[in-house]
């Protein structure tokens, strides 16, 4: 693997970051303890910063927020862990009760599992990361009151970009072509008012609105994600790219140490996050079930707003967006609707933005674009509501999608809002 | 001792001839058969000496040899039965040595004399360079396809020894009971709506390009495949014959009679293994689908279900025609021209065509996109999606156009396509593009747009331009002139990227 090809390594070297564990001062703020990333003598067990006993912990197999919370309570995480790998966690009753059924199965394969951990060695593994843990100076505020928080937060890039607004856009991983644009251009007006986006770096709406918020930089806010792996296990690989990009000019976050496998019970425990750390949560496209429901309903549990965008009644991908809508949640017609949630001016997009440059459809190709609106049409329903042959319907459709007026895909016609 | 009796034996699709000698002589009573037998071969001793006893012949108690000659070539199969049966007859003077000079023998016997069909007449008559040939009755028919010999249809081995004998009369059976009348090709006038997809029929079946139609489950992708042999002009008496000797080397069923005369279409199930696909397998190397298909269509059903190595092996036979399968002992070149039409779910689920509706995992997708991607993609010239017709077009009361129509416009689209020294404007070679499918002005302004946006690649370029020269000449275009914008552009509109909605939007 290349340096390059390696978010571990291109993530910018940690800044300063407290650590401090929850039981050695309960105070956050600047007076509080660093440790630098120089962590020599990091081997002697009693030098290990109260983080090192939590990045072992989270990183059991099993470990949600739940039962690392119930941890958490016991005492100090180093007794946690003692607790742990002697396969006695599940006598304390708070944890017992996390683990629900089977709890002495669990605790006997953490058990099995903490004995092949060096819990020194894991701290100087993370080393290349950011750590924070409930309480500490870094964490972030807006996690510190939350119903379920978590305890331990790894971080690639640079954790003060979370002081300041913000915005989660989500939405599923098949959208529309339409969709995507309308995230892509909402990631960039709010990243350009000064609004973070937060998002979880999966395809579809995710990505287009962070590429949107990328977009927007250096003058745009930073850019938050928030993902349900290790920060090195890159989830879809394709967006290694936008990962590195997000964790350079904002901020990757996850709950799982380095070299956490994505697993499905893991996403819904990363959307909880998304919709904790937004102000408002804004769904682009989403079918009647999946992630983006999720995050909403988390969004609701911690009263944040939810915006949602209409789409046309009969696409599936905006099935449950419009869901949503019939049952009262607020409409976001446009960016600015979104903006005055966050109570944000729309930003000054600046003079040719208004202007397309595209050369004007004329003749059969107005008549086209016209037949098609702004849902995805097939050959056959735009020859029958043009009236146009298939070959003169050809020679349109060639001359729009050469002018970015249109594009294709899945033997569909959509029209793009801009070039 | 000694007597000689014509046959042959199949290989592939092509008979080889065999001269069966069999010599009586002193020693102990045995019976070896010499000359590189299978083992069906060389069981023929005992159905030969069971039918000769059983048909109140003498079996003689001496030493007999059988050679097979040539004696480097493998033979194959029980064809040979009856030649060494009269051989052996000849050389105990049951019959007049005289009598088989100039007689061809094939046919397997049972045991109780009675002579049964072998798979593959056409091309064993075919390979007899004889005047008569003494064929089981059941497969009289097809010899006489080959009309250079005079056909003798026996029934029994007793009849073909009083015949020779000039004795009794050659027996003249009743032709074996006619096959059911082949069932009408379905109409394309049964589809309703579609335009898209029927057009791209018509240019499939006027240019011979192949057409990969895909779409969600319901969509009609089998029902308009099924419709493309219909479309196809009837086979000339060459066509006939090869398709023929083909169906009667794998031994199976003409539809409707002996010839082969429609266009055949073969639509192998995707669980096909690759040898029944290709060909091989036996010791004979029997015709696979893809030759079966030849002169038709060959309709793959659910392609992105096909195991990748199966599809991998089309390869080789769309680009030259033939299958070429190779054997330690034996290899054959059988053909494999054939107009290739495959349906598919844009995914596992079917649904990747409705934004939003896939519900497929990101690893199931991933799996199909490189099932339907690269180098299996590029052999189509057309790819259609097939969208679920709406309901108004499936209750509308008048009728699609009729197949028939279809097909006299693809008839003359050929004849246009026969000027230029090609069956269908898919053969016409890259080289000759700038003569025969030349541009105007406009179409080339639109390839040169598309090729440097990375709409179109180079190698579709060459596809582009065939599948338009198609158009033209379906629409009547005087042949010579340039291609206009119209069938340039309808080409690339009938050329999807099938991977693109597989990727994920943004």
């Amino acid at each position: 693997m290349s340096d390059l090809d390696d978010p571990h390594s291109t993530a910018p070297a940690p800044r300063l970051f407290a650590v401090r564990g929850p039981l050695d001062d309960q105070g956050p703020g600047p007076e509080c303890e660093s440790v630098g990333p120089d962590r020599a003598g990091a081997d002697l067990d009693d030098d290990l910063p109260a983080a090192a006993w939590w990045v072992a912990l989270a990183g059991l197999p099993g470990m949600g927020p739940a039962r690392l919370r119930a941890l958490w309570e016991i005492s100090s995480p180093r007794e946690a862990w003692r607790l742990v790998s002697a396969g006695r966690a599940h006598l304390v009753p708070t944890v017992g009760a996390s683990m629900g059924r089977g709890a002495a199965e669990q605790a006997a394969s953490w058990a099995r599992a903490a004995a092949g951990i060096d819990v020194g060695g894991r701290w100087q593994e993370h080393a290349e990361v950011a750590v924070t843990t409930l309480g500490d100076g870094l964490f972030p505020a807006r996690l510190v009151d939350d119903v379920e928080p978590p305890l331990v937060l790894f971080a690639a890039g640079d954790l003060t970009v979370l002081q300041g607004p913000t915005v989660a856009i989500v939405g599923t991983r098949r959208c529309t072509r339409a969709g995507a644009e309308f995230a892509r251009e909402l990631g960039w007006i709010c990243a350009r008012a000064g609004a973070r986006v937060v998002s979880g770096l999966a395809v579809g709406i995710d990505t287009a609105a962070h590429e949107g918020a990328l977009d927007a930089r250096p003058d745009g806010a930073p850019p938050v994600a928030i993902v349900g792996s290790g920060l090195d296990v890159v989830y879809p690989a394709r967006s290694r790219g936008l990962w590195r990009r997000v964790a350079e000019a904002g901020v990757v976050l996850s709950e799982y140490p380095l070299g956490t496998e994505p697993a499905r019970w893991r996403f819904p425990a990363r959307n909880r996050l998304v919709a904790a750390l937004a102000d408002v949560v804004v769904v682009v496209e989403s079918p009647r079930s999946g992630g983006s429901m999720y995050t909403v309903d988390e969004a609701l549990r911690r009263d944040r707003p939810v915006l949602v965008v209409p789409g046309p009644v009969r696409s599936v991908a905006s099935a449950g967006t419009n869901w949503l809508l019939s049952q009262g949640a607020h409409a976001a017609c446009s960016p600015d609707e979104v903006l005055a949630a966050v109570g944000l001016a729309p930003p000054d997009t600046g003079p040719g933005t208004l202007l397309d440059p595209r050369p004007k459809p004329a003749g059969d190709g107005r008549r086209v674009l016209r037949a098609l609106g702004w849902e995805p049409a097939s050959l056959d329903v735009l020859a029958r509501r043009t009236s146009l042959g298939l070959g003169p319907l050809a020679v349109a459709l060639n001359r729009l999608e050469a002018d970015r007026w249109i594009d294709r895909e899945g033997g569909r016609v959509e029209r793009r809002a801009k070039p | 001792m000694l007597a000689t009796v014509a046959s042959a034996t199949i290989l592939g699709v092509e008979g080889r001839p065999v001269t069966v000698e069999v010599h009586v002589g002193q020693g102990l009573p045995g019976f070896t058969v010499v000359g590189l037998p299978d083992a069906s071969c060389r069981e023929a001793r005992d159905r030969v000496r069971a039918a000769i006893i059983c048909s109140e012949l003498d079996w003689p108690n001496r030493k007999v040899t059988v050679n097979l000659a040539p004696s480097s070539e493998r033979k194959i199969g029980s064809g040979l039965d009856l030649a060494i049966a009269l051989a052996l007859l000849g050389a105990t003077d049951q019959i007049p040595a005289d009598a088989l000079a100039g007689v061809g023998a094939i046919g397997e016997l049972g045991l109780d004399g009675a002579v049964r069909p072998v798979a593959g007449m056409v091309s064993l008559v075919d390979a007899q360079a004889s005047t008569t040939v003494v064929v089981p009755n059941a497969s009289a028919a097809e010899a006489r396809l080959v009309g250079r010999h005079q056909v003798r249809a026996v029934t029994r081995l007793s009849e073909v020894v009083l015949g020779l004998k000039g004795e009794g009369a050659w027996p003249d059976p009743p032709d074996p009971p006619a096959a059911p009348p082949e069932p009408p090709a379905p109409d394309l006038a049964d589809v309703r709506g579609q335009p898209v997809a029927r057009q791209a029929l018509e240019i499939a079946a006027a240019g011979g390009h192949h057409l990969l139609l895909i779409g969600p489950p319901g969509a009609g992708k089998t029902m308009l495949a099924r419709r493309l042999p219909g479309l196809l002009p009837p086979l000339s008496q060459p066509e006939a014959l090869a398709a023929t000797r083909v169906f009667s080397a794998a031994g199976v069923p003409v539809p409707g009679g002996v010839l082969v005369t429609r266009p055949p279409f073969r639509a192998p199930h995707h669980s096909s293994t690759m040898v029944s696909l290709i060909g091989g397998g036996t010791a004979a190397l029997r015709p696979g689908e893809l030759s079966l298909a030849a002169g038709g269509c060959l309709f793959l059903d659910e392609l992105g279900e096909f195991p990748p190595s199966v599809i991998d092996s089309l390869r080789q036979p769309l680009e030259e025609g033939v299958v070429r399968v190779a054997r330690a002992r034996a290899s054959v070149t059988l053909p494999a021209r054939f107009l290739l039409v495959a349906a598919t779910n844009p995914c596992p689920c079917g649904e990747a065509t409705e934004p939003g509706a896939c519900r497929c995992s990101d690893a199931a997708r991933a799996r199909y996109r490189r099932r339907l991607s690269g180098p299996v993609l590029d052999r189509f010239d057309l790819r259609v999606e097939v969208h679920r017709p709406d309901p108004s077009a499936l209750l509308a009361t008048e009728a699609g156009e009729r197949s028939t129509a279809v097909a006299a416009r693809v008839a003359a689209a050929r004849d246009v396509a026969a000027t230029r020294g090609v069956s269908a404007n898919s053969a016409i070679a890259a080289e000759r593009l700038d003569d025969v499918a030349a541009l105007d002005r406009g179409a080339h302004r639109m390839l040169e747009t598309a090729l440097r946006q990375g709409r179109l690649t180079a190698r579709g370029l060459a596809r582009v331009r065939r599948v338009a020269r198609t158009i033209a000449d379906l629409d009547g275009v005087d042949p010579e002139a340039p291609l206009g914008a119209e069938p340039v552009a309808l080409a690339m509109a009938l050329r999807s990227d099938a991977s693109s909605y597989l990727q994920s939007a943004a």
